[in-house]
């Protein structure tokens, strides 16, 4: 159960640290954001990857702490990116189970 | 791994993933009702945040009673961890532990001295209603797998199939516990918004930081409860998109779904209760149950 407990904890500080990130950098009243971010669906994809395909614990610790960083953003933010990041990452895991 | 160790660790995984569970609970909600809602893991910042604030006590309180209820309350949902994921133990304890959740509940209102506590803590008498269909679905569990023993019952379902197939009306039943345990459920009379926070409105600083605990703890708890003993032997992925489907469900019910009044809200539980329990005899006695 400990490698539970740290994918969890590095999504949720993930999840703070993406938030505190993007009230810095989007300051403005709440706004539907339409535009893909590519830098943060680049992280999304890195990170979500990691976190269901990587088979280590540290590896995919910080693949958790990605994904949650683009998750955890403000609400608005990161959505797509996420969404991309996931579907992606569950294809991957599809794909690996399939061909082991 | 040493059982103290084990206990930490899975206490620490209730609270966190039971603060995220109930953050996307708000988040389903706000979505439904056209809100964009607050980020899924501010249910956890706030519990961490009210830590480190200021603690008032207000002057009517009975003082001993209104600050040891808040550790009895997240002490009896650590107990509901040790019973349930830790050690697999009875369906009893686990009952117990609900029954126990009532008495505080209750007790936390009438401590505060507040009229808003006081009659939360009225409601929590008549929310007991709950706590029957609850008993009602454990005893279903216990005729058909022969056992309380939540480890016996993973053993039987992974012989003889999930229990949702056999005993789906007593599912039901516990399933209308999850549902009233729930943020803003229907059947949330304690925590009615005309009565401000109910038993907890008097509860500041690191008293509500404890309540909150184990608000997350509590609805971990109840999650995993409900997808063990009637899904069978679940992975941790299983376990997962359990939790995260039935928060879907409830945060939907609940988004669409106003507050009923006390005796509304008592009928319908016993309602809802009494057809299930009735449902349920009568498939065990046609041999629909094996």
């Amino acid at each position: 159960m400990l490698d539970y407990m740290i994918y969890i904890l590095a999504f949720a500080v993930g999840s703070i640290l993406g938030l505190l990130y993007s009230y810095k950098k989007h300051g403005e009243p709440y706004v539907a954001v339409n535009e893909f971010d590519m830098p943060s669906a680049a992280v999304s994809i890195i990170g979500w990857c990691l976190a269901f395909n990587a088979g280590n614990v540290i590896l995919q610790a910080i693949g958790f702490l990605l994904g949650g960083l683009i998750m955890g953003e403000r609400p608005g933010y990161g959505r797509k990116e996420t969404a991309l990041g996931l579907i992606l990452a569950i294809g991957l895991y599809v794909l690996l189970k399939l061909t082991a | 791994m040493n059982l103290m160790a084990e206990i930490l660790i899975q206490v620490i995984i209730a609270f966190l993933a039971g603060s995220l569970l109930l953050g996307l609970h708000r988040k389903v909600m706000a979505r439904v009702q056209k809100r964009p809602g607050p980020p899924i893991v501010q249910h956890l910042i706030h519990s961490l945040k009210f830590f480190f604030k200021e603690t008032a006590i207000p002057k009517t309180v009975s003082k001993v009673f209104y600050i040891g209820i808040v550790f009895i309350l997240a002490l009896v949902w650590i107990v509901g961890v040790i019973a349930g994921p830790v050690a697999h133990d009875s369906l009893l304890i686990l009952f117990g532990v609900y029954a126990v959740y009532k008495i505080v509940e209750h007790n936390s209102g009438s401590s505060s001295g507040s009229p808003y506590g006081k009659l939360s803590c009225v409601r929590a008498v008549l929310s007991a209603a709950t706590e029957l269909p609850l008993f009602a679905a454990i005893v279903f569990v216990y005729l058909v797998t022969g056992t309380m023993n939540i480890g016996q019952i993973i053993t039987y379902q992974s012989v003889h199939g999930p229990l949702i197939f056999s005993i789906p009306l007593a599912a039901l039943m516990f399933f209308m516990l999850i549902i009233t345990k729930s943020p803003y459920s229907p059947f949330a009379i304690t925590k009615d918004k005309a009565l401000i926070s109910g038993f907890e409105t008097e509860h500041f600083g690191f008293l509500r930081g404890f309540m909150l605990f184990s608000e997350s703890v509590a609805w971990y708890v109840m999650l995993w409860v409900f997808l063990t003993i009637f899904f069978g032997p679940l992975n941790a992925v299983g376990y997962l998109i359990g939790m995260i489907v039935i928060t879907f469900i409830t945060g939907f019910i609940n988004a669409t779904t106003p507050i009923l009044s006390p005796n509304h809200s008592v009928m319908a539980q016993i309602t809802i209760g009494a057809i299930c329990f009735f449902g349920t005899i009568l498939m065990i006695f046609t041999g629909v149950v094996a």
